[in-house]
């Protein structure tokens, strides 16, 4: 304002070009823009320059000759991996731009010029241009037509090899995409039930391809080998050891004939001696001719360390994947920053195709919108409970913790007495199975595994119940229930290994030589992959009703009567961590029963595969859309951390049996051995003396410690770094804010002194007519 | 596939394939997808202007609240109409190779309805309100929201976002690129 008392006598258009180049450093001409502003002060921040760089963009369409000059401001935001490369180009397009005096002035000349790879590399980046498709050709000519300086040996090589790559790279995507699996299916239920849901598909997919690829590396290394050179089992046992003599005893036992399909589903009978079980692979070192050389294939090796690789891919793949998912969510987790950011710039799923969809779409978006609101009103409403309101919930919380491990406990030792009970009277009916007793006989086999199964779909329901008790919020609720279930089925699990455990090894000494204890099985590993076998049978069967008879049936109930109580049973949305769950269930399984019956794999891809259809026919047909909304992101990391869960708890009995028990003696590669680990030791043993020296030092204190130590170090610095890191954050926000105000007060003073301006002008107006007024009745 | 093909020359498809994420298939599949939002005018002309009540019969843009938008954003003449350049640029941005700074561009000119560069609360109002379609919030609530966007997103307090404040928020927004995308 005080700028405004030393320019009072100034004439309008003097007046707003000093105040333009004061404000701005560059004048602007007598704009459009400047007109509206002596109407508007109001709109004067469209005028900043961070404004014009933006602007620019947006009327790039109105310049395209200079277009080199501005698509550097176009890019200015993408990522600065390109910045050195842009930097360089940017540096030769204002030199061009200055014109040749400066080009001549400046020493390399041939950095200046462009090379064909930078040509190239900038056709490729026009894509990024939010322009039209005519302009972008035009500066593709314009690019092309420029005279190029030729690359030359080496460079010119690399450069070749980059555009061969690319184009490979798009050949082998196209490639990809044409074979891709499951690709209209995915299509058609993304158009329905949008992202969240797809992500479960994308899951199980996952496991899919996960499964046929440990599939393909247990065929290739372990059964192809065995059906090539060892199918025969003929056994003529030379040397009187004990293992050898148990092996022939086991295989020249008869087998009981029995029903084929019984025999399928069980996986006993002549399925038991299939490539399928543990116990038909032996424990030679097979040797072979090839092109008169004598070679070998040591299949006790190869099947440890079949596996040992099988874990470790499941490992490294799930941590991959699940390590996105992880940055993500601990960068949402820091305070919640983007909750409603997200709601709204992420809400729609741009891939939704049709009217029904989009209407569960809004409604969804809508109940989120509101469910989010709730929750802070919520969180405001807790503050404000009472002392004895808070007892009280804290009360009905204890008590429903304490009920749900009475729970969990319950299911545990009804599932450990159904094995021994089931187990006790297949052992006595094995002397004489009368034909009337054998259906009994199957029900006693598939008297656990039923257990297990009815109890994992009965208890989740008692635990939604209890839930509501416990006055959670939404999501929370939703963590809770997800983490009870997770555990009632690890702990079906682990009492189920327990009771294996049990009947594998015995206090009592065996009279016989062959198995350790007189009523365990005759090759136990093939026992507990017979059991597992089962468990899986069953659990795919109860899929297969479940979803074709039992859930279809409430559906087409609830679609065609109209009647309040079968819409109330019959009615079911898409519960994604209830059938995340079940998936993770059968991979879990696999995993464990994987040692004992390597094809296992296989069977858990066939099952996926059809899983994928099932769980499509579930979703598509029987359920509603749901109301809730998934997030890809979110569910996505729940899979996975799910998954890992059972991983651990999968592949920790099997560490224990392979490290602690001891391998039966009459089957298996392993026969003979104290332990399994034990045959990777003496494989050790046999290495060069240097490696063997290594790997003991790896052990000593004298490595160990300093390791240690660094390792705590380095921790100490990154978290170092983080915390100072954070503290810069919110140093630069707070700058940032009162950067902000700082603008924001000086274009209010501006526009304030516009105005002021504006008033001056018109009253000096109204003065000199008042005085032309005057002049003429003066005259 | 075979019909289409006689109406682009291999240069034509390259320029295409160097100018868009496509690649020379995607290309031919893009130009069905447009010949069967009006068979007769492409059939003509390859490339046909179509006016924005026809490019909105594509089902993706069809139920999206925010077609008009797009089709706008995307339209060399600005008014919604659109060429086949037009929709395959549309496409091309949609599709799963697009960057997120570049999707991050586009989605920010789809947001700002009154083109001032600036998300400013009457931009939120609508956005929100297109998001929710019939089941409106009420007043209060959309006050709320609105003020619970810019707590979160709004650095520098001038009530609006701002182009660099909304890709902040998108480099934070894990489903963005799973949201925005159009299978072709």
């Amino acid at each position: 304002m005080s700028g405004g008392g030393n320019r009072k006598k100034n004439t309008r258009s003097q007046g707003w070009e000093d105040a333009g180049s004061d404000f701005y450093q560059e004048s602007y001409p007598l704009d459009p823009e400047f007109e509206v502003l002596q109407k508007d002060p109001k709109h004067l921040h469209t005028l900043l320059p961070s404004k014009q760089t933006r602007a620019a963009v947006a009327t790039i369409r109105m310049r395209t000759n200079d277009y080199r000059s501005n698509k550097s401001t176009v890019r200015r935001h993408t990522a600065s991996r390109t910045r050195s490369r842009r930097d360089s180009t940017v540096h030769r397009r204002t030199s061009t731009i200055g014109g040749d005096v400066q080009l001549s002035m400046l020493p390399d000349l041939s950095e200046m010029k462009t090379n064909e790879e930078s040509a190239w590399e900038e056709v490729m980046r026009l894509k990024e241009l939010p322009i039209p498709m005519a302009q972008k050709k035009e500066m593709k000519n314009k690019i092309m037509n420029e005279p190029n300086l030729r690359l030359q040996g080496y460079e010119n090589f690399n450069w070749k090899r980059r555009k061969l790559w690319t184009h490979l790279e798009a050949r082998v995507r196209e490639f990809l995409q044409k074979i891709e699996l499951w690709k209209g299916s995915l299509r058609h239920i993304e158009g329905n039930f949008g992202t969240g849901v797809v992500a479960f598909f994308l899951f199980v997919k996952w496991l899919f391809l996960l499964n046929c690829g440990m599939c393909l590396l247990i065929f290739l290394y372990l059964t192809l080998p065995t059906i090539l050179l060892d199918y025969d089992k003929s056994f003529n046992c030379t040397d009187a050891s004990l293992a050898c003599s148990c092996t022939e005893s086991y295989f020249n036992s008869s087998q009981s004939e029995n029903n084929v399909v019984l025999e399928v589903m069980q996986g006993t009978g002549f399925l038991e001696r299939t490539i399928l079980f543990y116990g038909f692979y032996s424990n030679k070192v097979l040797s072979y001719m090839l092109s008169g050389v004598e070679m070998y294939y040591n299949i006790p090796l190869a099947y440890i360390l079949v596996m040992l690789a099988c874990f470790l891919i499941s490992l490294v793949l799930i941590l991959r994947s699940a390590a996105k998912g992880f940055k993500e969510r601990l960068v949402e987790s820091e305070g919640q920053f983007y909750l409603y950011c997200n709601l709204v710039f992420g809400g729609w799923d741009f891939c939704i195709d049709n009217e029904k969809a989009a209407r569960t779409k809004h409604k969804a978006v809508y109940n989120e919108i509101k469910a989010a609101l709730e929750t802070e009103k919520l969180t405001e409403e807790r503050q404000g409970r009472t002392r004895k309101e808070q007892y009280k919930i804290l009360m009905s919380r204890l008590v429903v913790n304490i009920l749900v491990v009475v729970i969990l406990i319950g299911c545990g030792i009804v599932i450990y007495y159904t094995f021994d009970f089931s187990t006790q009277k297949i052992v006595h009916s094995t002397q004489e199975i009368e034909t009337n007793e054998k259906l009994l006989q199957l029900l006693y086999e598939f008297l656990p595994s039923m257990v297990i199964v009815s109890m994992n779909i009965i208890v989740p329901f008692i635990f939604r119940f209890l839930i509501n008790f416990e006055k959670y919020t939404p999501i929370v609720e939703i963590r809770f229930t997800l983490i009870r279930t997770v555990f009632l089925r690890l702990a079906s699990l682990v009492v189920l290994y327990a009771s294996l455990l049990t009947r594998i090894t015995c206090s009592r000494p065996s009279d016989r030589t062959c198995t350790p204890c007189n009523d365990s099985p005759e090759c136990w590993e093939t026992f507990v992959g017979q059991q597992i076998f089962k468990l899986l049978v069953t659990d795919f069967g109860t899929h297969v009703i479940l979803t074709f008879i039992v859930n279809f049936v409430r559906a087409l109930l609830a679609k065609h009567l109209n009647n309040k109580f079968f819409e109330f049973i019959g009615e079911q949305t898409f519960d994604l961590s209830k059938h995340a769950l079940d998936v993770v269930y059968t991979q879990t399984l696999c995993w464990f029963g994987m040692f004992y019956a390597p094809l296992l794999s296989l069977l858990a891809a066939v099952m996926f595969f059809f899983l994928f259809y099932i769980k499509k026919f579930n979703c598509v047909i029987n359920c509603k859309p749901s109301p809730v909304i998934y997030r890809a992101s979110r569910s996505h990391s729940m899979f996975m951390v799910v998954l890992l869960v059972s991983y651990l708890f999968a592949v920790l009995p099997i560490a224990y049996s392979i490290y602690e028990l001891m391998p039966s003696k009459t089957c298996g590669p392993f026969s003979g051995e104290n332990t399994v680990w034990s045959l990777v030791v003496d494989l050790f043993m046999s290495w060069p003396e240097w490696i063997q020296k290594c790997v003991f030092y790896l052990n000593t204190p004298g490595f160990v410690i300093p390791f240690f130590i660094v390792l705590v170090l380095l921790l100490y610095y990154y978290s170092a770094i983080n915390s100072a890191n954070r503290h810069m954050v919110v140093v630069l926000k707070n700058q940032l804010v009162l950067e902000g105000h700082d603008k924001q007060f000086l274009l209010d003073r501006l526009s304030l002194f516009i105005k002021q301006e504006n008033q001056k002008r018109a009253r000096a107006e109204q003065m000199r007519d008042r005085d032309r007024d005057s002049d003429s009745r003066n005259t | 596939m075979g019909q289409s093909k006689s109406q682009f020359t291999e240069e034509e498809l390259q320029d295409y394939q160097d100018l868009t994420y496509f690649t020379k298939k995607e290309v031919l599949y893009a130009h069905q997808k447009f010949k069967s939002l009006a068979p007769e005018k492409v059939g003509h002309n390859k490339n046909a202007k179509l006016p924005m009540s026809k490019i909105l019969q594509f089902p993706e843009l069809s139920v999206n609240p925010f077609g008009e938008r797009i089709c706008k954003v995307f339209s060399s003449s600005q008014d919604g109409d659109c060429t086949f350049e037009d929709f395959l640029d549309m496409m091309s941005i949609f599709s799963e190779n697009a960057p997120k700074p570049v999707k991050a561009e586009h989605a920010f000119r789809i947001f700002d309805f009154d083109g001032d560069d600036m998300l400013g609360i009457s931009d939120l109002k609508q956005i929100i309100n297109r998001l929710t379609n019939d089941n409106k919030l009420n007043d209060s609530e959309m006050t709320m929201l609105v003020q619970n966007i810019l707590t979160e997103a709004d650095l520098d307090d001038d009530s609006s976002l701002s182009f660099a404040e909304f890709e902040h928020i998108i480099d934070r927004s894990p489903d963005f690129l799973s949201s925005f995308r159009i299978r072709l």
